[in-house]
């Protein structure tokens, strides 16, 4: 690992300690936010140039620190000018940088601050957006950019969600007790979003530097270590870790998608499917069941196919029956639909998908049409095969899934052509 | 989702926005476009010039053929674009509804076509 990249990830480790530190002692978490990330930017070319200090936190909380108290300064002074009572005014400490700077806090509040950004008042938009910042450090630059939204959107996101959090006058502090399996719930969503956001990323800049899976990866495993017990943490990390795996076989030289069944499994990371395998295993055996989990066995039942033909669809039938228990939806039920076909055959999976037809909740959604497209093209049924593909090329919002769903429409052969 | 709003206009409609009594007309839309801006929803949008200013290019025998006015004569036609950002269908329809043209004429909304792909 080069220096550069060793300074880049201790700083990105080190963002969300560094403002729960300046939260703690001075409130003002939306311009503590502001102030870390000054100093991370400071950081980034000081550290390139003369080494990484003694103390990189303590560095960190230091410039930090002087740069809030640049900021209320000037805050400050914008409210005398408008003779309006400082209510800003920062206790005498705050002039200097506080006894004790150079040591590190004797806490992480990298889960204080992950609690904070995925506040449930934020739309997840902007959740994801607060969480890639506060807690992944990254630069709204570069958000914008993986988000493919111009910078000035990503910036009013960010600073929007800050006011609304200042406006709500939670404090820096966990969730209490009895909200917290809760609050957790959704950070573990906000993660999850924004793995997906990379993983399906087929082209173009969200590829690029700001790696979202990679990103949603570390986010998990530095939450796992700070609740090493919650199954569901670690059922996400090896879902994450797991599906990941397959990133690179999931598409062709060219950006069309290859469907899992025809993926080239040599090209898939064994070493993350062996940690991704021996995390779920060890979670199934001793942590309360959940969605997460679930989830994670099925892609561990995939990664362990040498063989497309070798796939355990009864285990993975089975599984989808106890998440439909879990955590139903629409979609669960749809892939239900297809390992039903798997291990029952094509008709009968074509049952499921008219019970979901009569429910009506999938209308007009592409997974539908895609999905009884595959069914019917397995029952032999090419000429309402290649219907249902046209129908969901018509629907879906996807370039790549559209480009896909055309092609398999285009080579199916119907009688008499 | 990203979707594009787009304004559709008569000939007639512009003329509404200016004048005494296009004001109200202007303000509702700069309110509009500050509430987008201010919620991190507005990604861009442009007004289009009438279309009397367009050329219409067709290559014909690998020529490129260039006629003035539009592609197709209708009694409406594109004056301008907005996209958002929103996070369910029903917020960009309801932005849609708000912009003074939906008054007069008509707005599309249609979504962006993505370069992301889910697992198949």
């Amino acid at each position: 690992m080069s220096a550069e990249v060793r300074a880049e990830d201790l700083l990105r480790r080190l963002a969300p300690q560094a403002l729960g530190a300046l939260a703690r002692r001075y409130g003002h978490f939306d311009m503590c936010e502001d102030a870390v990330q000054e100093a991370l930017l400071e950081a980034s070319i000081q550290w390139a140039r003369q080494g990484i200090p003694e103390h990189p936190q303590g560095w960190l909380i230091t410039v930090a620190s002087r740069r809030l108290t640049d900021q209320l300064r000037s805050e400050q002074a914008r409210r005398r000018r408008e003779d309006v009572i400082a209510a800003l005014t920062p206790p005498e400490a705050f002039w200097s940088p506080a006894p004790g700077d150079d040591a590190p806090p004797d806490q992480d509040d990298t889960l204080t601050v992950l609690f904070l950004c995925c506040h449930p008042s934020l739309s997840p938009a902007s959740q994801l957006a607060l969480t890639l910042r506060a807690v992944g450090g990254l630069t709204t630059a570069e958000i914008a950019r993986a988000f493919l939204v111009p910078e000035a959107t990503m910036a009013q996101r960010i600073s929007r969600s800050k006011a609304r959090i200042k406006a709500s006058g939670v404090p820096f502090s966990l969730p209490p007790e009895g909200e917290r399996q809760e609050r957790l719930r959704v950070v573990l969503h906000v993660l999850y979003l924004i793995f997906n956001e990379g993983y399906t990323a087929t082209a173009g800049p969200a590829l690029q530097r700001a790696d979202l899976t990679g990103e949603a990866i570390r986010l998990a495993r530095a939450v796992r270590q700070l609740l090493p017990d919650d199954g569901e943490v670690a059922g996400l990390l090896a879902l994450m870790l797991l599906t990941d795996a397959r990133r690179a076989a999931r598409t062709s030289a060219d950006g069309g998608l290859i469907p899992l069944a025809e993926q080239d499994r040599t090209q898939w990371n064994a070493a993350a499917i062996a940690e991704g395998v021996a995390l779920i295993s060890a979670t199934l055996q001793r942590a309360p069941l959940g969605p997460y989990q679930v989830q994670a066995a099925i892609a561990a039942v995939h990664d362990e196919a040498v063989r497309a033909e070798e796939t355990d669809w009864p285990q993975i039938l089975a599984l989808y029956q106890l998440l439909e228990r879990l955590s139903p939806s629409p979609i669960v039920t749809l892939n239900h639909a297809v390992a039903v076909a798997m291990v029952r055959g094509p008709a009968a999976g074509l049952e499921l998908l008219a019970a979901l037809d009569a429910e009506g909740q999938l209308v007009g959604n592409h997974r539908l049409d895609a999905v009884r497209a595959h069914l019917l093209e397995l029952a032999g049924d090419n000429a309402a095969a290649r219907d249902s593909y046209r129908a969901a090329a018509r629907r879906t919002t996807s370039l790549p899934e559209q480009r896909y769903l055309e092609t398999r429409a285009a080579r199916l052969v119907v009688g008499n052509e | 989702m990203k979707y594009m709003l787009m304004i559709y206009d008569n000939p007639g409609t512009r003329e509404a926005f200016f004048g005494e009594e296009g004001k109200a007309l202007m303000a509702d839309m700069e309110t509009l476009m500050r509430e987008l801006t201010e919620s991190g929803e507005l990604i861009g949008g442009e007004a289009l010039a009438d279309p009397s200013n367009t050329k219409t290019v067709r290559v014909r025998d690998g020529a490129a053929v260039i006629t003035d006015g539009p592609f197709a004569e209708a009694k409406e036609h594109l004056g301008g674009y907005l996209i958002v950002e929103c996070e369910r269908p029903e917020r960009a329809t309801e932005i849609a509804a708000r912009w003074p043209n939906a008054k007069f004429c008509a707005m599309e909304v249609r979504p962006l076509m993505e370069q992301s792909g889910g697992d198949l």
